[in-house]
């Protein structure tokens, strides 16, 4: 599918990257004429969405406070209003020190998972292209495995050291990656960073199950950081990823046209005054680094970069100037709602968050590539 | 269990379950007691042999009263020297510290490849779950190997003993540690005066909210004192569930057992120091205890008997 796309780029035709809306067979849409501006009814369905998923999120609890309790806590503390609230301490707690940073953790985690992969697909023209492409989740992992192998020795420490080795082993394997993408000459092309990149993943994937299979006591330990959750979620794990997250997002939104642009090609990219390798590397450098804070608070969360871009591109077609905004509504409201359904499905047990959006986004993934084979 | 197989979310069920079976090392709190010795050690005349012994996964026939056994679970090492196998022991794996004078090995128990064990010539190796192939691969070196998994409940226990007397030829020890333990629970319970009854608690596992409910043996001790589970209506799918730190609040258990201390560290202050958790009843009232992580994954006699006799001492000090 992606090589039909390049051969008609070299035709003059440009569509998207991905033609699952069928335009890439067809005789050639002009670039003007595939649709780029963000449309308002695209926008106000994603804050809906968002929006709804994060009531959901604050109404739904094993603690069965109630609907108008809590909304009446919320609307206490906002100025203007003046409600009294009729919750109880420990409700407000529960309202204000966990549903709360849960809810904004989950968001930012989610939107930073699907922004990081929309960019990822558009940089390395790969609809399989996940945040995890370039190591991220095997650093990651290694880092936590570490930290948690470690732990009993390190004795106490004033921060915990999971998400921290966790960030560094994902920022350390990424910069593997490129230094090992890089062999051929100077240049950097996509298909030699996508190959180093599953050496390093390997690489550290053995590392990490070499330490294991010597610690077996923390197996579980490890098994429960590797399938991801929000269930720690508090405002220390807020604090710690908002300025990756933030900076991230900022940086990949401001690249949504960089990405339309590259997806013309290399060498068209140029002509038009891109240097197509510097725009490359800003934005693999922010979605990498958004991710590794995204994974290092909870864990390894997997299809949430691979279904929610590709559900956009259905609905809003192939522009990244789309893509990337409505990536960041709809995957923060994705993630809020597969953690509601995580806690909830059999309450008050809690189901790992990675095992929900999987669970969920496998079936969905290959609808979306059946869908993709029949229009190509 | 074959763990390439197993589902991803099986596997996060399970491998507490797991973890059980892999002990870890014992804190000097409840270690203090001394090593049982089995007094009156009789010995089942060699004649008794052949024996078959009924366990885990299938029947073990092992042809003559074993005299180099490997035994890689700390709850089977326990529970070999209490029944008064503990001549016949040449080696026991690292997480195996009680008795201390065990032979211990760098073996950890989830060795894949049976060629490992070779080396100590053993005639009967114990472990608490299968990892790879490795029982397979023993019977077809001829070695018996018999699979003790995870005890739930104490009759899990009791019966664990009764095979191991069976498998080494020490019946009556193992009757005689059973009636010893019996004994033991019925005096710490009568210790307590019914101080725990309709008491709720909160056994932690990992700082994530793994519990274990009362369908484990841990469980079972505490239900020995009356006391209720805040886990159990999260246990349906799995005796090992994760729960959340709000229905932990809401539960607002009387008392607080943290067993990761060592894993993960946990203490009373960083309990406290969660969101929310100063308002908890078992944080007022001085109720958060610790303990070593291995009174959740140990089932010998030894193991059960401190962390009851403990108990029994904080409900009615």
């Amino acid at each position: 599918m992606t090589l039909a796309v390049a051969s008609e780029v070299g035709k003059g035709k440009v569509p998207g990257l991905f033609d699952i809306d069928g335009t890439a067979g067809l005789p050639g849409p002009a670039p003007a004429l595939v649709p780029t501006r963000l449309r308002a009814v695209h926008v106000g369905a994603g804050l809906a969405f968002l929006l709804g998923a994060a009531i959901a999120s604050l109404l739904i609890g094993p603690a069965d406070l109630a609907p108008g309790a809590v909304l009446g806590e919320i609307a206490s503390k906002l100025p203007i209003l003046h409600v009294h609230s009729s919750l109880s301490a420990t409700g407000a707690v529960i309202i204000w020190q966990l549903r709360m940073p849960r809810l904004v953790l989950g968001a930012l985690v989610g939107a930073m998972l699907a922004v990081a992969g929309a960019s990822y697909q558009g940089v390395f023209s790969n609809p399989l292209a996940d945040p995890y492409l370039l190591g991220v989740a095997s650093g990651a992992g290694l880092g936590a495995t570490i930290a948690i192998v470690d732990r009993s020795d390190l004795g106490h420490l004033p921060v915990d050291p999971l998400p921290l080795a966790a960030f560094a082993g994902a920022v350390l394997a990424v910069a593997a990656t490129f230094a090992l993408g890089r062999s051929r000459g100077t240049e950097r092309s996509p298909a030699s960073l996508v190959l180093a990149g599953v050496a390093v993943a390997a690489f550290f994937t053995a590392v990490q199950t070499f330490l294991q299979q010597q610690h077996t006591p923390s197996l579980a330990v490890v098994y429960s950081w590797i399938l991801g959750g929000l269930s720690t979620a508090g405002w220390g794990q807020v604090e710690l990823v908002l300025p990756y997250v933030g900076a991230a997002v900022v940086v990949l939104v401001a690249c949504r046209r960089l990405l339309d642009l590259l997806n013309v090609g290399d060498e068209e990219a140029t002509s038009l005054g891109l240097r197509a390798e510097r725009a490359r590397l800003v934005i693999i450098v922010a979605a990498t680094l958004g991710t590794a804070a995204a994974v290092a608070v909870s864990g390894l969360i997997g299809f949430v970069g691979i279904i929610v871009p590709h559900t956009i591109r259905l609905i809003a077609g192939p522009s990244y100037r789309r893509i990337i905004p409505l990536s960041l509504l709809f995957g923060a409201g994705f993630l809020v709602l597969a953690d509601v359904l995580a806690r909830t499905v059999l309450s008050p047990e809690e189901i790992p968050l990675g095992v929900v959006t999987a669970f969920l986004g496998a079936p969905f993934f290959l609808v979306v590539l059946r869908q993709a084979r029949r229009l190509g | 269990m074959t763990v390439q197989r197993a589902a991803r979310t099986r596997w996060a069920r399970v491998s507490f379950a797991i973890a059980a079976a892999m002990s870890v090392t014992f804190a000097p709190a409840i270690a203090t007691a001394s090593p049982r010795e089995p007094s009156g050690n009789v010995v089942t005349p060699a004649a008794a042999f052949p024996v078959s012994v009924t366990s885990g996964d299938g029947t073990v026939r092992i042809p003559s009263q074993p005299t180099r056994i490997l035994c890689l679970s700390a709850s089977a090492t326990q529970m070999l020297y209490a029944l008064g196998a503990g001549k016949q022991v040449v080696g026991v794996d690292e997480y195996s510290t009680y008795p201390p004078n065990a032979p211990r090995t760098k073996f950890t128990g989830a060795e894949t490849n049976a060629e490992d064990y070779l080396s100590l010539k053993p005639d009967l190796v114990i472990v608490a779950y299968e990892s790879g192939k490795v029982v397979q691969q023993l019977q077809l070196l001829k070695i018996p190997a018999l699979v003790l998994p995870p005890a739930a409940t104490f009759a899990d226990v009791y019966s664990q003993l009764t095979e191991l007397g069976t498998a080494t030829g020490h019946q009556a020890g193992a009757r005689r540690v059973e009636s010893s333990m019996q004994e033991h629970l019925s005096l710490a319970v009568h210790a307590a005066g019914g101080a725990g009854r309709g008491e709720t608690y909160y056994f932690e596992l990992d700082p994530t909210y793994y519990t274990a409910t009362s369908k484990t043996f841990i469980g079972a001790e505490f239900s020995l004192f009356g006391m209720t589970n805040i886990a159990n209506a999260a246990g349906r799918s799995t005796a090992y569930p994760q729960i959340s730190a709000e229905y932990l609040l809401k539960q607002d258990p009387d008392y607080v057992f943290l067993a990761d201390t060592v894993c993960c560290h946990q203490d009373v202050a960083s309990f406290a120091h969660r969101p929310g958790f100063n308002a908890l009843v078992a944080v007022q009232r001085h109720h958060v205890i610790t303990v070593n992580d291995s009174v959740a994954s140990q089932w010998g006699p030894h193991t059960i008997e401190t962390f009851v006799s403990l108990l029994a001492g904080i409900l009615h000090p």
